[in-house]
């Protein structure tokens, strides 16, 4: 019942999530700063003003967390730089506010860029040693160089004027500030839903199926790296104007801590999150400075700690989503219990709903598409398949006939194991082919290699002319290059439709900046449109709005067909598409791949499914212990000895019979 | 030159620390992939117990023996409590979770024992010069724990069936079970190993290094640079790393200025993981990280 009604409420704002939520989350969070300096009293204001403060870099880390799914142990290096060289620049070259603030921005994102640049190529937890090492290394610096004023550190400059009002109390600092952390958050909020973070959120996902979608991960982490050096920047200016000396203690290691807790106990990656964290860890660390000298009589210093490594401990181990978990899944029983009461109430309309979606109201979910619809409808479906304007343009940069990969003397060493043993082959445009041999052969080998999943040993792989061999799958991917996957590569954190709008990515345009600042609407409206054709297209349409991985194994094939068909490729490699599909999936596959190829498509396909094959494709090779051992039209492949030998054991004659028999079944 | 032996001197001896820290830190990491953070808050944490030990009037071995012992259980207890508690830890996850447990420890520390430092009387023995160079006997005990407690890890992981099943435990949990190690016994044994190993570091250092509530941090961290100068998994090419780094360190201390000291280590991280993120592992092959 829940899962029909998950389907019933899917809309389009299901796609981008709760587009209204956040403009009347902003706009409550709006009214709250302008009230509470009215309300606050005097030391209430001044960890309002820090948690707005913190609250910068917070973002920025839970956007480098969510986003780039790497951590920084040295944020407060970040804001650090930001802070130093935002007094700086007015202490020493006496620059106007604004400037200054400027540069200190600038300096804390071209110090992530430096570190961003080697550390990011790198895979791993690299980032969150070199992030610790920077944090120290600047703590170190200003502490031991003159210009930085040693221990004594930066003081003496202006406090901040606005329209010639200077901003010389707290309740003004917190209106001066929150104007910039509201449009932070908004901007987050946008590029975590942006064309970018959508494809970040994949590569968190799966790297390599966002890679072979055409996404370039190591620009994109860069970026938001620097950008979450930004927001840590931009805080240190603040830092800078409200406490009018910036000393070594600004940069110290406890103060990545106190960053890392408010984004882990906001709940990992969540925006809201981090703000929410901010004023907490703030609210916290002032309360245990003044219990525990309380409790324990004679505790000085930085006492607060405490509560940071058991907060941090127990976050980590009960409550790993952080307050954003907390508050979703109250939330979600909240709506669920509201659809519920409202589904008892009319279930005429709720059944409206359903048939108005113009699926077949099946089990939604739990099944393939019931057995009666599939026995009856066969030819049906096939039809539909066939005569589906809806199936995506393809793109011929060739003529047919023309060679769109030539692969040429493709090896694969693994120590001393030969995986793919100098293959050679080319693939004329508009053709079916299919590459087929026994376990362990090497077909996937050499798929990894001509998409870059894997460099190899030697041999080229030109697609359209160009060597792509040992380049990034998504350089292959952006040439027009796509592929599906054998063991399913699957965005588990996003629905159905989510999937294969990703594989309208290379399709789109709009950077990290337009998605951040939300002008991206249109288009990605359009692109979900054409992802949302392809289901219906491929009968998925029903389960668009269901979380990916919730799919029947199946379904969730026919899904990464459809998500590499969204990429208008010109050459789509299916690494055994047939496996684990019933019978009327194949069909319709089998129908739509030809449909394909006769729009113009060149299609590569690794299988098991002889007799699939043999029917399928226009033209065979046949890998044998990493040899291609032959390659021709099926008729002339399907009577080659050494084929049969290979393919079906040592003995020939058993052998011919056997794949008779295969062909006979089909 | 005699000033140049006298630091290589006390660069060896503040090196064998770092060796001593990063051997227990490729000790968990090797068993379960987790970074732990609270690696050198291990040793000040034994330095400190043991230096109260002493002010009761217990005589200096029996207080180290109950620090060192203390302070293994406590990291087993770490581990019981904290570590085995959190499914699919992943590495990343792992530096966040120590990182907390370092930050409670230190909270702890700084609660009980105040802000100061504190030093522990020395070890018996007398100082020698040999060639102008004057050699501490404290020096001489911080070098010879590396060999005795640094050595005895390196084999026992190296050479005895168990320390290869311990190893093996990460990769190949069925292979270790066969050999009658659980993962769950695995962990707790490679925390205990870790637990003496900083112990034994916090103890020998305390009498020249003094012990302080934070102090642990950034040790471990310079442990943890020497861990990734051996890639992480040996411990060999992390003790010589650490020699190294305790060598350099001094030298700048001596040469350029002490307080550009202790940014040294990250200077060398960075380079290290931009040139060679393998380490000085020579077949960066071995090397999953």
């Amino acid at each position: 019942m829940s899962y029909l009604n998950k389907a019933a409420m899917r809309s389009k704002t299901g796609f981008w999530p709760n587009n209204r939520g956040t403009i009347l989350g902003v706009a409550a969070f709006a009214v709250v700063i302008a009230i509470i300096p009215f309300t606050a009293s005097s030391s209430m204001m001044n960890i309002a003003v820090f948690s707005m403060i913190f609250a910068l870099p917070a973002i920025g880390l839970s956007l480098l967390m969510g986003l780039a799914g790497q951590v920084s142990l040295g944020q407060a290096a970040f804001f650090a730089i930001g802070a130093y060289t935002h007094a700086i620049l007015l202490q020493k070259f006496e620059m106007p506010g604004p400037v200054a603030a400027v540069g200190g921005v600038a300096a804390a994102m071209l110090a992530a860029l430096l570190i961003g640049l080697p550390m990011l190529r790198l895979r791993g937890h690299y980032l969150a040693l070199a992030t610790l090492g920077l944090g120290f290394i600047v703590m170190i610096a200003v502490r031991e160089w003159e210009f930085t004023g040693r221990t004594t550190g930066i003081y003496g400059y202006g406090r901040p004027e606005v329209f010639g009002i200077p901003i010389d109390n707290n309740g003004l600092f917190f209106w001066f500030v929150a104007p910039f952390v509201l449009i932070g958050l908004v901007l987050a909020l946008n590029l975590t839903r942006s064309r970018a973070g959508r494809a970040l959120s994949a590569v968190n996902d799966s790297e390599l199926a966002a890679e072979s979608l055409g996404v370039n991960t190591y620009a994109l982490r860069v970026k938001v790296f620097t950008l979450s050096a930004g927001f840590a920047g931009l805080g240190g200016v603040f830092y800078a104007y409200q406490v009018q000396i910036v000393s070594p203690q600004v940069a110290e290691f406890h103060v990545s801590v106190e960053l890392l807790l408010m984004v882990v106990l906001g709940g990992l990656g969540s925006v809201w999150g981090a703000v929410a964290g901010a004023f907490i860890v703030e609210l916290l660390s002032e309360g245990l400075r003044d219990l525990i000298p309380a409790i324990i009589p004679g505790a000085t210093g930085e006492v607060q700690l405490i509560g940071y490594g058991l907060v941090l401990i127990l976050v980590i181990i009960l409550l790993p989503g952080g307050l954003y978990q907390v508050v979703k899944s109250a939330w979600a029983a909240i709506t669920r219990r509201r659809a519920d009461a409202s589904a008892k109430r009319s279930p005429v309309i709720a059944a409206a709903d359903d048939d108005g979606s113009g699926e077949v109201p099946t089990r939604a979910f739990g099944g393939l598409p019931s057995e009666t619809t599939a026995g009856d409808g066969l030819d049906e479906v096939a039809d539909a398949a066939a005569s589906d304007a809806r199936i995506p343009t393809v793109s011929t940069p060739v003529a047919a006939g023309e060679p769109i990969l030539e692969v040429s003397g493709l090896t694969k060493r693994y120590g001393g194991v030969v995986a793919v043993d100098d293959v050679t082959l080319t693939v004329p445009a508009g053709q079916i082919m299919g590459l087929i041999g026994p376990n362990g052969a090497g077909k996937t080998t050499c798929f990894n290699m001509i998409t870059g999943a894997i460099a190899p040993t030697s041999g080229t792989v030109r697609f359209l002319g160009e060597e792509i061999q040992g380049r990034k799958p998504h350089v292959g991917a952006e040439a027009g290059l796509t592929r599906t996957f054998q063991n399913l590569q699957v965005f588990s954190s996003t629905d159905v439709v989510g999937n294969v709008y990703m594989g309208r990515y290379r399709k789109g345009r709009a950077g990290i900046l337009r998605g951040m600042f939300g002008l991206q609407g249109r288009e990605q409206y359009a692109h979900e449109e054409i992802a949302r054709d392809i289901l219906d297209s491929m009968r998925l349409g029903d389960v668009a709005g269901l979380a990916a991985g919730d799919l029947p194994f199946g379904r969730q094939r026919m899904m990464e067909v459809c998500r590499a068909l969204a990429a208008e490729p010109a050459l789509l490699l299916l690494d055994e598409p047939m496996a684990g599909l019933s019978g009327s999936e194949r069909e319709l596959l089998a129908q739509l791949l030809r449909s394909l190829r006769d729009a113009g498509l060149t299609i590569v396909l690794v299988e098991h499914d002889v007799a699939q094959v043999m029917a399928l494709a226009d033209s065979v090779a046949v890998l044998d212990d990493g040899v291609l051992i032959a390659h021709g039209d099926p008729e002339s492949v399907r009577n080659d000895p050494a084929v049969i030998v290979a393919y079906l054991g040592t003995d020939a004659e058993e052998a011919e019979a056997e794949l008779k028999e295969l062909e006979d079944q089909s | 030159m005699i000033d140049f032996l006298q630091l290589t001197v006390a660069g060896l001896s503040q090196g064998s620390v770092y060796a001593l820290l990063a051997v227990g830190l490729i000790a968990t990491y090797t068993v379960r992939h987790v970074v732990n953070i609270a690696q050198g808050d291990y040793a000040t944490l034994a330095g400190l117990g043991s230096i109260s030990l002493v002010t009761a009037g217990l005589p200096l071995p029996v207080a180290i023996l109950i620090a060192l012992i203390s302070v293994t259980l406590a990291s087993v207890l770490i581990e019981r409590l904290v570590i085995a508690r959190v499914k699919n830890l992943t590495t990343l996850v792992s530096i966040i979770l120590t990182l907390g447990v370092s930050t409670l420890l230190q909270a702890i520390m700084l609660l009980i024992w105040g802000a100061e430092a504190k030093r522990l009387p020395a070890f018996p023995g007398s100082d020698l010069t040999l060639g102008g160079v004057s050699i501490r006997s404290q020096e001489l005990w911080m070098l010879g724990a590396l060999v005795v407690v640094g050595g005895g890890v390196l084999l026992f992981y190296e050479k005895t069936r168990w320390g290869k099943a311990l190893r093996a435990s990460a990769e190949q949990p069925v292979a270790a079970r066969i050999v009658g190690i659980s993962p769950a016994v695995a962990s707790v044994i490679a925390f205990a190993i870790a637990g003496f190993v900083g112990a034994t570091a916090g103890v020998v250092s305390s009498p020249i290094y003094l012990s302080i509530w934070s102090g642990g941090l950034l040790l471990g961290l310079k442990g943890f640079v020497a861990a990734v100068l051996g890639g992480l998994v040996s411990f060999r090419a992390a003790i010589v790393g650490a020699l190294l780094l305790g060598i350099i360190e001094s030298y700048v201390a001596g040469y350029v200025a002490s307080g550009w000291k202790d940014a040294v280590a990250f200077f060398i991280l960075i380079i290290v993981l931009i040139i060679r993120p393998a380490g000085l592992v020579l077949r960066p092959n071995a090397v999953r990280v």
